[in-house]
């Protein structure tokens, strides 16, 4: 056989051992980035927005407050910036009873180790007239979901 | 550039394609993976048709069943409750799950048969006497090893299958006289297959006997080496005028310092021609890769094309019909169900029977074998020498009578453990809708 | 043997890109831009998607297909499937799909991404989804048969809106005077099997000997309550003579009762009880 074409085949076979092998490793490493997840779901509606009185509501199952001011909405975390206890509404502030953090109606900090304000969650209107809250998408603080007139 | 990194590539690898004798000869010793294989391997150890590389692909298959197990070890649970649901999300949600538990199954299935065939293949050549008697033993407690791998490994998806195969499989081990109840009850972690059955059969899976096999068969390849290489060159060493002279002292290995026998050095091959001889990097090392990419490509190729079996989950209050032992013990299964023996009042369980007398005799004399055979040095390292002929055609009776038996287990029993022709269609079992 | 090495593993890649659920996940945001709902067609990203209630033991992938479920009102309701919103909104209501996925109501895998392993997984699932096929070999709607997982948990009210074949039932099982000879969950007469779990039994062990028809536990359940003499000679239940849409009923109640453990917060309140003056 002529050496060149001898040559250009034994690249071919190298080659394609080489490129399968690493497609392989490829394959195994997508294999552990999970496709699915057993967690509860960081996007999920609440009730009907006009359930909801005025001012602060806590919702303890989802760890978040939902704030209604005539008819806009939005969603503070109740989650303590410092270390993750649950903050509590006290009618002028947030307070958290583990280490003493405070914060304003807006969630910025007054004072105590909390290092950052708590984050406003994205609120939208679901197809089915609930509010949804996605608590992987934080919105500056100010953002509010105003209700749609209806006719 | 280019010259720097073909340097660099030639750095890192020459020990893979040797330039030379010399190098070739350095490669063994400077290289971790290269130092089990001697620095010269006789042409006729090479031979495909000599040994078929079923040792080799044997190793292949253990190497792919390691690596695909321990990937599966991530996304399995070993608990009654979580196990036929990790099994359906490797199935369905994991990526390339489906293909990953596909080809640790169809290589697993393979190893049993292959391993077979290597043993078959050992006794045919006669490549068990003399020194090589304690590589033979060692060769049964791996295949034996093998077995037992397969069967901790059919319980752990927790479907129907698994979970009456294994009972039917314990049944069968408790009918040993005397030890058979006790080793049931360790086996199972009580009385019954459940939890702790699955527990110990997962550990005993991924951990115990993967390390004895690993274990047992670094030791099998040293002894290969020990003996002087394959049975295959004893012919050619028969037939030269060999005195018993001192072997070079050159080199001396000992496991423990427990090898019997005079002299401690090894049996190289350096008593051959020249030119008997080939390197053994790169033609050893390149005929191994081929080996391997021969016998992945089969797993893969089987793993795209067929799904390994998922039944629905365990239910112990209700038995499939028929229920059936994993192939490789369904011969076992047939045995038991066709020897019970009774006169009179008096019965002899099939299960002790076929159960365990059958297998036990069969185990004796694979492991008395090497020590009971009469045959003369010449048969060694030849296939199907005339003098063996009768043990030869034994050995062929049986296996074929075991493969028989597992045919018609696997194949053509029905429900209620009647048989039917391959073409018959199976009688349609009610279903609830 | 290189070059068939490739040839598999890239048949191994491309078998997993190709998944069965890819082309319907990219035709529905196309759907979703089509009809105006911008914001949850930029949100939507493909992927396997699952509906997880520990609780019940549910893992639902069918919304990995079945992408329209949640958009009732707000898709048309003749989208074509698998894209097609949920019907009945007011049931829905009450039976979110966070609380109750979707085979619990419909049967079927839930763990499958492939339709046939879904919805048709054959022997390797004991659960069969309750398919317009499946209804129709018993002359009933789908409707109909779903009413008898309905009454899993809704077993011990004794009629139920939306449920009335297995109303229908109940009423015939006190009408008739079944308990005189069986017994139900502890009331009832000895000299009959107990049905408290007759959902359950094993087809295998039944005598179908005499059945015509198909050889499946509500078919047999069903001629028990036409005649049950021309099922088992020897019985000593007597021939009720039900019409062909009671029997069916009845046998729809059977096969709803079953071993089964749900949280007691899916198990509805009994009514309050109501005094006659």
């Amino acid at each position: 056989m002529d050496t060149n074409r001898r040559q250009l085949l034994r690249w071919f076979g190298k080659g394609s051992v080489v490129a399968a092998f690493l497609a392989q490793i490829g394959a195994a490493a997508r294999a552990f980035f999970p496709n699915v997840l057993y967690e509860p779901p960081s996007s999920f509606k609440l009730d009907a927005p006009l359930d909801y009185p005025q001012g602060y509501s806590f919702d303890s199952e989802h760890r978040l407050f939902v704030i209604r001011q005539a008819d806009r909405f939005h969603v503070i975390s109740a989650i303590c910036t410092h270390l993750g206890c649950t903050v509590q509404w006290r009618g002028t502030e947030f307070d958290c009873p583990c280490h003493g953090s405070r914060f304003r109606p807006d969630g910025s900090v007054i004072g105590g180790p909390a290092p950052r304000p708590l984050p406003w969650f994205d609120v939208s209107l679901s197809p089915d007239g609930l509010l949804e809250v996605d608590t992987a998408e934080v919105v500056p603080a100010g953002s509010s979901l105003k209700l749609p007139a209806k006719a | 550039m280019n010259q720097r990194l073909q340097a660099w590539w030639r750095k890192g690898f020459w020990a893979w394609s040797p330039a030379s004798e010399r190098e070739s000869a350095e490669a063994i010793v400077h290289n971790l993976w290269l130092h089990w294989f001697p620095a010269k391997v006789s042409r006729r150890s090479m031979s495909w048709s000599y040994s078929l590389w079923l040792g080799t692909a044997a190793a292949c298959l253990l190497l792919i069943l390691t690596v695909t197990g321990v990937m599966l070890m991530f996304f399995y649970t070993p608990s009654v409750e979580r196990a036929y649901g990790s099994i359906k999300d490797l199935q369905y949600a994991v990526s390339f799950g489906r293909l990953l538990r596909n080809q640790h199954r169809w290589a697993a299935e393979g190893m049993v048969a292959i391993v077979f065939l290597h043993m078959a293949r050992v006794f045919f050549t006669a490549a068990y006497r003399g020194p090589r008697a304690l590589n033979w033993l060692t060769g049964v407690v791996l295949f034996l090893a093998t077995l037992l791998l397969s069967f901790t490994g059919y319980l752990l998806p927790w479907d129907q299958l698994a979970f009456w195969a294994i009972t039917v499989g314990t049944s069968i081990a408790s009918q040993a006289p005397l030890v058979g109840p006790t080793i049931r009850y360790l086996l199972l972690g009580g009385h019954l297959v459940g939890q702790q059955t699955l527990l110990r059969f997962y550990v005993l899976h991924v951990f115990f006997l993967p390390a004895l096999i690993w274990i047992l068969f670094a030791y099998h390849m040293w002894r290969v080496r020990k003996d002087g290489g394959l049975a295959a060159l004893e012919p050619g060493r028969a037939a030269r005028v060999m005195q018993p002279r001192a072997m070079p002292a050159s080199k001396s290995y000992s496991l423990f310092g427990l090898t019997p026998g005079t002299s401690v050095a090894v049996m190289s091959s350096m008593g051959l021609e020249e030119s008997e001889q080939v390197p053994a990097s790169p033609t050893l090392t390149r005929r191994i890769a081929l080996v391997f990419l021969v016998v992945f490509n089969l797993t893969l190729a089987l793993a795209l094309l067929v799904d390994a079996p998922l039944q629905t989950i365990a239910n112990p209050a209700v038995t499939p019909n028929p229920a059936k032992a994993p192939w490789y013990f369904v011969w076992l299964q047939e045995l038991v169900a066709s020897t019970t023996v009774r006169f009179g009042n008096f019965t002899i369980s099939g299960g002790l029977l076929g159960g365990v007398l059958v297998p036990v005799i069969l185990l004796a004399l694979l492991v008395a074998w090497p020590f009971l055979d009469r045959s003369s040095r010449a048969s060694e390292g030849v296939w199907f020498a005339r003098e063996r002929r009768r043990q030869n055609l034994t050995f062929v009776a049986i296996s074929l009578a075991i493969a028989a038996l597992i045919f018609v287990g696997v194949f053509l029993r029905g429900p209620y453990w009647r048989l039917y022709w391959l073409t018959t269609p199976r009688p349609a079992m009610p279903r609830v809708l | 043997m290189s070059l068939l090495f490739f040839v598999l593993v890239a048949a191994g890649l491309w078998r997993e890109y190709k998944t069965a659920w890819r082309p319907y996940q990219e035709r529905f945001r196309i759907v979703l831009e089509q009809q105006g709902q911008r914001r949850q067609a930029r949100a939507f990203s493909l992927g396997i998607q699952q509906i997880w209630i520990p609780q019940l033991g549910v893992v639902d992938r069918c919304v990995t297909c079945h992408l329209g479920y949640d958009y009732m009102g707000v898709l048309p309701a003749d989208l074509a499937q698998p894209l097609t919103p949920h019907p009945l909104p007011s049931l829905i209501a009450r039976h979110s799909f966070n609380r109750f996925g979707c085979t619990t109501c419909h049967g079927g895998q839930g763990w499958a991404t492939e339709a046939t392993a879904a919805h048709d997984p054959g022997d390797s699932w004991n659960d069969p989804m309750l398919t317009p096929r499946l209804a129709a070999r018993y002359e009933l709607s789908v409707g109909q048969l779903l009413q008898m997982r309905c009454n899993f948990c809704h077993r011990h009210e004794q009629a139920t809106p939306g449920m009335s074949e297995i109303n229908l039932a109940k009423q015939l099982y006190q009408t008739k005077k079944c308990a005189v000879c069986h017994m139900v969950e502890g009331a009832g007469g000895h000299s009959a099997p107990d049905l408290t779990y007759e959902g359950d039994v094993n087809p295998e062990l039944l005598d179908f000997s005499h059945l015509k028809g198909p050889h499946t536990l509500f078919n047999w359940e069903y001629q028990h309550f036409i005649a049950a003499s021309a099922l088992l000679p020897t019985t000593a239940m007597p021939d009720y003579g039900m019409t062909p849409p009671q029997a069916r009923a009845m046998a729809l109640l059977m096969l709803s009762w079953k071993r089964l453990t749900y949280p007691p917060e899916y198990i509805p309140a009994p009514p309050p009880a109501t005094h006659s003056p």
